[in-house]
């Protein structure tokens, strides 16, 4: 097994009705991650949530279901991360940004 | 022919802009994933069409042409209710394993439509007999 490298996960919370330009703002972010050569991101959908206005998120009704939640998962050096957060910064509109220091385990193949 | 189209279709719009906007009251208000907001648009809207039908039938107070009637009845009660959110929304709660919210949609739905159209009925004949003139 690999050492043991600390890094730092960032965790986008936005709404997937949530746009920058013409693309959903999720893809966006993605795209710009990748832009930046981050190691990787993942992008998952939630079935209900609700945020800062404490509106409730729902896939099971159909008016409530038109912006659940999106993670975007982002995770490399604390170097490469931080000198992303200003082009996040620049992307968000409402929405949450969470930053955790990890342990990865096991990246890529061999 | 086209005119009855437009009619419909401009019913429709306004409709489900109706639609949209209080069935997002009702669920904002309400909060939790009960399809209310859908309950409430379908009851509601039952009690107009009867109502309206009643009030512009055959032995109704009120003379409306073919086309108001297509306007209101088919346009715009056709695009403010929705069996088709109804029935996705008791399909989602069923396949959460929730079934008495499932039934009771199902059933409470069904049984309060009828009984708003009915009601809309009663009231529209008691105009129509003007008892309340």
């Amino acid at each position: 097994m690999k050492p043991i490298e600390e890094a730092v996960l960032l965790r986008i919370h936005v709404g997937e009705g949530e746009r920058s330009g013409s693309k959903p703002l999720y893809e966006a972010i993605v795209l710009k991650a990748r832009e930046h050569n981050l190691a990787g991101a993942t992008v998952l959908r939630g079935p209900m949530g609700f945020g800062e206005h404490s509106q409730i998120h729902s896939a099971k009704v159909l008016r409530l279901s038109q912006d659940l939640p999106v993670v975007i998962e982002i995770v490399d050096s604390p170097d490469k991360i931080n000198a992303f957060l200003p082009v996040l910064d620049a992307m968000m509109g409402s929405g949450l940004v969470t930053l955790e220091k990890i342990q990865v385990l096991h990246y890529g193949g061999n | 022919m086209f005119l009855t189209y437009l009619l419909i279709a401009l019913g429709g719009a306004l409709g489900s802009m109706a639609r949209y906007g209080f069935s997002g009251m009702v669920a904002a208000a309400t909060g939790g994933t009960f399809p209310f907001g859908t309950m409430f648009v379908n009851v509601t809207g039952a009690v107009f069409i009867g109502f309206f039908l009643t009030l512009t039938g055959p032995n109704g107070r009120l003379l409306a042409s073919v086309h108001t009637r297509q306007f209101v009845a088919v346009g715009i009660c056709g695009g403010y209710t929705t069996f088709s959110t109804f029935s996705f929304e008791t399909l989602s709660l069923a396949q959460d394993g929730q079934w008495l919210a499932a039934g009771a949609n199902a059933v409470f739905s069904v049984i309060f439509c009828l009984l708003a159209v009915w009601l809309g009925y009663v009231a529209a004949s008691a105009l129509n007999r003007g008892a309340w003139r």
